[in-house]
């Protein structure tokens, strides 16, 4: 009951200002202020200036390249929070690695005739094709440095969620994949460093010391910095899934 | 009576609808007596948020922002930007629910429940233990 | 055509977050959310998102299986 009276006047409270006063433009209308003014120049120069047909990724990686440069940061720091946050351990004897080998094997028995390491080592190599393509052809078609770094944290996740081993292909508990983490945004700050050197500003692509072709430097400079984030993506997402999973093992053996 | 509707929709009908997930999922994070449930609708607050701003960037003749040969006109393709924003921000929701999550986990441990109430419970009572110096009551 | 098919799933998403807050059960809430970020994902390649809407299909199932890897210890009932 008094969920619901709330519900009702938080949103009563909210719709009264909205109906009495017109401020949003209309949806859909080419001609309205958020539609004209930057954003035309970025559609009609993504191209010649930047050399890469798909404009969500001329806007993300060349055109405000600093700013994503710190939401790679901002990712890297979750993981090293989390970490932080489940750094201390509640009493030294509960350390038991079996356990987490009882979490894997746990489920109804009819789902163990369903032979799931062929299925998943047929899936996951296609994943990561995929993953590769979408990272290198980002500029081209759709995808980019996020997309790549997701599906490839999610070919580890499956991995480890859905196969039972007695040794994982690539080890990478929580501190080693918080390290691979930090390479992602230190991949991405060094290539602002080699326009410096070049002579430019910092991540202005087509001054990068190299005796190639402008449109060429501007794909160097966006595959360089796409390949950071994806490694700073896929790194954050390991180290939390590790981190987590190593926590409720532990929680685990208390009760 | 579709360009009816179409145009209610498309003055005020698309905002009023994204107004009210946006309230519900505030309401959630008010209401709500469990924390894991809590997270859940901090995460429908931040997809309200991001689909006011794509609503933004729509231009109803348009394609995606993919340039194509036959194409050339800026205004049939639709707006970039907000797009560009938008995607950022999904990731980095991610490592918000991650950090979320993780204090979850410290909360269970320490009180033994994720309920508001129960933790209060339990708070008011150690406290009170503790000015007795070990005593209950 | 398009702005009612988006009012069609917003309408869908009110429901599960109505469904989320009043349920009783926290892995059926869990569950619900994947459904609300796969109805999140076809809203964001209706209105011409496609790079968003791939974003949003990977980051949804990822943050589904964080939530469940969680619902391990603790308790699934609540009030």
């Amino acid at each position: 009951m008094r969920k619901t009276i709330t519900i009702i006047l938080l949103i009563t409270a909210v719709f009264v200002p909205f109906i009495a006063f017109n401020v949003l433009p209309v949806i859909g209308d080419p001609s309205s202020a958020p539609n004209t003014h930057v954003s035309d120049h970025y559609i009609e120069h993504a191209i010649d200036e930047c050399n890469s047909p798909n404009m969500v990724t001329a806007v993300i990686v060349d055109y405000r390249a600093f700013d994503t440069m710190f939401e790679t940061t901002v990712m890297f720091l979750a993981g090293l929070s989390v970490i932080m946050i489940l750094a201390n351990r509640p009493k030294k004897k509960i350390f038991a690695p079996s356990s987490l080998k009882r979490f894997r094997e746990s489920g109804h028995p009819i789902y163990k005739t369903v032979n799931k390491d062929v299925m998943i080592s047929i899936i996951e190599p296609v994943i990561l094709i995929y993953a590769i393509y979408v990272l290198f052809h980002g500029e081209v078609s759709l995808g980019g440095g996020f997309q790549a770094g997701a599906l490839i944290g999610m070919t580890y996740l499956l991995d480890v969620m859905v196969v039972k081993r007695e040794k994982p292909i690539f080890n990478l508990p929580k501190k080693r994949a918080a390290a691979i983490a930090g390479i992602g945004p230190f991949i991405y700050a060094l290539t602002g460093f080699i326009s410096i050197i070049g002579g430019g500003l910092y991540l202005e692509y087509n001054k990068f010391p190299f005796p190639i072709h402008q449109a060429e430097l501007h794909s160097i400079g966006i595959t360089a910095v796409e390949i950071g984030v994806t490694i700073g993506v896929a790194g954050t997402i390991i180290t939390i899934l590790n981190a987590l999973m190593e926590r409720i093992s532990f929680d685990d053996d208390i009760n | 009576m579709m360009t009816l509707i179409n145009t209610f929709l498309a003055d005020k009908g698309i905002y009023m609808l994204t107004l009210l997930l946006l309230s519900l999922g505030v309401a959630g994070v008010i209401v709500c007596n469990n924390y894991m449930k809590k997270l859940i609708c901090m995460n429908v607050m931040q997809v309200a948020v991001i689909f006011f701003f794509l609503c933004l960037g729509q231009k109803s003749p348009g394609t995606i922002p993919v340039a194509m040969d036959t194409v050339v006109k800026a205004s049939d393709y639709i707006n970039p930007l907000p797009h560009g924003l938008m995607l950022t921000a999904i990731v980095v929701s991610l490592g918000t629910t991650g950090v979320g999550l993780s204090l979850l986990l410290r909360i269970r441990e320490k009180y033994g429940t994720i309920e508001e109430d129960d933790m209060l419970r339990r708070e008011e009572l150690m406290t009170r233990v503790e000015k007795n110096g070990g005593k209950r009551d | 055509m398009t702005l009612i098919l988006q009012a069609v799933l917003l309408l869908g998403l009110i429901g599960i977050t109505l469904a989320i807050i009043f349920g009783k059960d926290l892995m059926i809430s869990v569950v619900i959310y994947c459904a609300f970020s796969f109805l999140t994902m076809l809203l964001y390649n209706i209105m011409g998102a496609p790079d968003v809407a791939f974003t949003e299909a990977v980051i949804g199932v990822i943050s589904t299986v964080f939530f469940i890897i969680i619902l391990k210890s603790i308790d699934r009932k609540t009030k």
